[in-house]
């Protein structure tokens, strides 16, 4: 035997605690003794015996309270109780005090050394699992065998978690990781370099393997899955009692609705600054040509271009009111001055205002309704803009000599108000894409009819703003139907008894 | 003295540049979206084609510029920017983009002029 087991031994007799002594030295044990139960504890707590031989019956102390003091202090060391006065219940009671085994007075060298054998081999067995768990303690794992209420909300909450150890190993995850991450398959212990974004690794590595004490965190971007799915990813040290990196907990966020609005809004800022631009850049022109004395113009010619820039510039103003009005009804505090408002004049008063376009174009306008007052409680302002966008749109966009048709009909629960017109129709891609910001149809025959491309935006947003909605029928060359459905809050106020009409602010 | 074709789909710019181009003593053609456009430079062979980068759609100009290269047209090309910078297009004269030069609006008719005479004499230099 090269390692020599160690051992005490707590024995009140002195003849016998030397005779083990020489004994187990024979054998080459390395041998510590202790004459009572006091010294034994003192002696088993600041040492750290593979063995120990503890008498049952001592002056002072009780030897199932030295092994009591063994279990809590140094629960590695083999204990064995020896007594004189075996009993039952001793032998028992030492089994459940952890005892490894009893043994009886008097014993024989082979009955001693056997037991020491197997109880050392014990000894061999209980140190190779602690520091197993040493081990798995070092690299985290711990955290994947987490049965605790703590792993159950970890798993159930929206944010991807993901914990590695210094070896790049999963210790640990939840499932919206799986999803953030786009990985099909994950598992305790498997390596992370394939698995992870690149730069995220790297991101990783670089923060395991920094100065041990150091206190960085890392915040990335990453786009998951072309355009798709957009991730925050925050990457963390995590540490051990004494503060030495172990490993890194990633922690993911959803963050592709935020992407979509940003996206959102800066084309909506390229397109408004192109808009703004265009009409710019030729009042610009138009100046520039006036002001440059190599440049012979005569003064009709002048004049033109001064009106055409003043029309420019009109056009220009068109724009920045209509997306004035924009974002004023994205506000929703907006104060609205409602009130009961007749449909009827309303949509007559509007199509008076036409009355010139109408004849220059050669236009046939009709007006149907079947009522004599559709009341819809709003503001005015509101649905005048509605109507005269929609009603200017029929004329820039009908024929000559063609029809404009405005129906309004009682559904019970919606007005419906149609405005049907003779002119140019939409094809079935531009129907759709109506509604968006700046959406022109650009064909042969829209070509010089002017607009900001907001018109239809303010339309649909009014009309969703009270809880109504739009369809549009349509056929190429041939002519649209804008149907506007906009609630009867009469039906509701009859059952409510709230059909004052009074001035409110909503 | 030189052929110039102008495409663009603004008829005031048009109007503007061929005022400026025809101080110049340029004979100027036109025309306001990129199907005309093609047409006018095949049948009349410009010296010169100035193109505007955005007519109906945002890069309409550059497919029409790659029209051109792609059906053997190399006549030097002048192109009208716009919002360069805020919608995100960063470009300059080459392979994805063949044109020979960029004026960024608005257009000075100085530099308007300036660029023209310069790819001129490039043209007139290399024939």
């Amino acid at each position: 035997m090269n390692y020599q087991p160690s051992i005490l031994i707590v024995d009140d007799e002195k003849g016998l605690r030397n005779g083990t002594k020489r004994l187990l030295e024979n054998e080459g044990y390395s041998v510590d003794t202790a004459e009572n139960g006091t010294e034994g504890i003192q002696k088993g707590i600041t040492n750290d015996y593979d063995l120990a031989l503890i008498d049952l019956r001592m002056p002072d102390v009780d030897g199932l309270d030295v092994l009591t003091a063994f279990r809590k202090n140094k629960p590695e060391t083999v204990c064995f109780i020896s007594t004189a006065f075996a009993s039952y219940d001793s032998a028992v009671e030492s089994a459940h005090l952890g005892s490894f085994a009893y043994i009886p007075k008097p014993f024989t060298p082979e009955e001693l050394l056997q037991q020491l054998r197997q109880g050392y081999n014990r000894r061999k067995l209980l140190l190779e699992s602690k520091n197993l768990k040493k081990e798995r303690e070092k690299n985290l794992f711990e955290l994947a065998f987490e049965k605790s209420r703590l792993n159950t909300i970890v798993q159930s909450i929206n944010e991807g978690i993901l914990i590695i150890n210094s070896k790049y190993e999963v210790v640990y995850f939840n499932s919206a990781l799986l999803r953030l991450f786009n990985i099909n398959e994950l598992r305790v212990s498997d390596v992370v370099t394939e698995k992870l974004p690149a730069d995220l690794f790297e991101t990783a590595e670089k923060l395991i393997q920094s100065d041990l004490k150091s206190d960085k965190s890392f915040t990335k971007q990453i786009e998951m899955k072309a355009g798709e799915l957009f991730v925050e990813v925050a990457i963390n040290h995590v540490k051990d009692p004494h503060g030495f990196t172990v490993g890194a907990i990633f922690v993911v966020n959803d963050i592709s609705e935020l992407k979509k609005i940003e996206r959102i809004k800066n084309q909506f800022v390229s397109m408004v600054a192109h808009e703004l631009k265009t009409p710019i850049v030729a009042v610009d022109g138009f100046i520039r040509i006036i002001l440059d004395k190599s440049i012979k113009l005569d003064e009709s010619k002048k004049t033109e271009f001064l009106k055409r820039s003043v029309s420019r510039l009109s056009s220009m103003i068109t724009l920045v009111n209509d997306l004035l009005d924009i974002s004023r009804m994205e506000l929703k505090n907006k104060f609205r001055i409602k009130n009961d408002i007749d449909l009827i004049p309303l949509i007559q008063s509007i199509i008076n205002s036409f009355e010139v376009d109408f004849k220059a174009r050669k236009l046939n306008i009709r007006f149907n309704y079947s009522t004599d007052r559709v009341l819809f409680f709003a503001d005015e302002n509101e649905i005048n803009r509605l109507f005269t966008n929609l009603i200017s749109n029929a004329i820039k966009y009908n024929k000559v000599g063609g029809s404009i048709l405005v129906n309004i009909s009682d559904s019970g629960n919606f007005y419906i108000i149609e405005i049907i017109d003779s002119g140019i129709g939409l094809r079935e891609k531009e129907r759709k894409q109506l509604f968006e910001e700046f959406f022109r149809a650009k064909n042969s025959s829209t070509r010089g009819i002017p607009g900001t491309g907001l018109g239809l935006t303010i339309v649909k947003r009014i009309v969703e703003n009270y809880h109504g909605k739009i369809e549009v029928e349509s056929e190429y060359e041939k002519g649209s139907n804008f149907k506007i459905y906009l609630p009867n809050y009469k039906i509701s106020k009859q059952i409510t008894g709230d059909g004052n009409g009074s001035n409110s602010i909503n | 003295m030189a052929l110039i074709a102008l495409i663009d789909d603004d008829p005031d710019i048009i109007e503007a540049s061929t005022l400026v181009l025809e101080s110049k003593g340029h004979e100027i053609i036109v025309a306001s979206n990129p199907d005309d456009g093609f047409t006018i430079v095949v049948d009349n062979k410009p010296d010169l084609i100035i193109l505007d980068v955005m007519m109906d759609e945002p890069d309409d100009g550059f497919f029409l510029a790659q029209k051109f290269r792609k059906h053997g047209v190399e006549t030097p090309i002048l192109m009208y920017t716009s919002v360069t910078k805020t919608i995100g297009f960063e470009y300059g004269a080459g392979e994805m983009v063949p044109v020979d030069d960029f004026v960024e609006k608005p257009i000075s008719p100085d530099m308007l002029v300036e660029k023209v005479e310069l790819l001129l004499s490039k043209e007139v230099r290399s024939n």
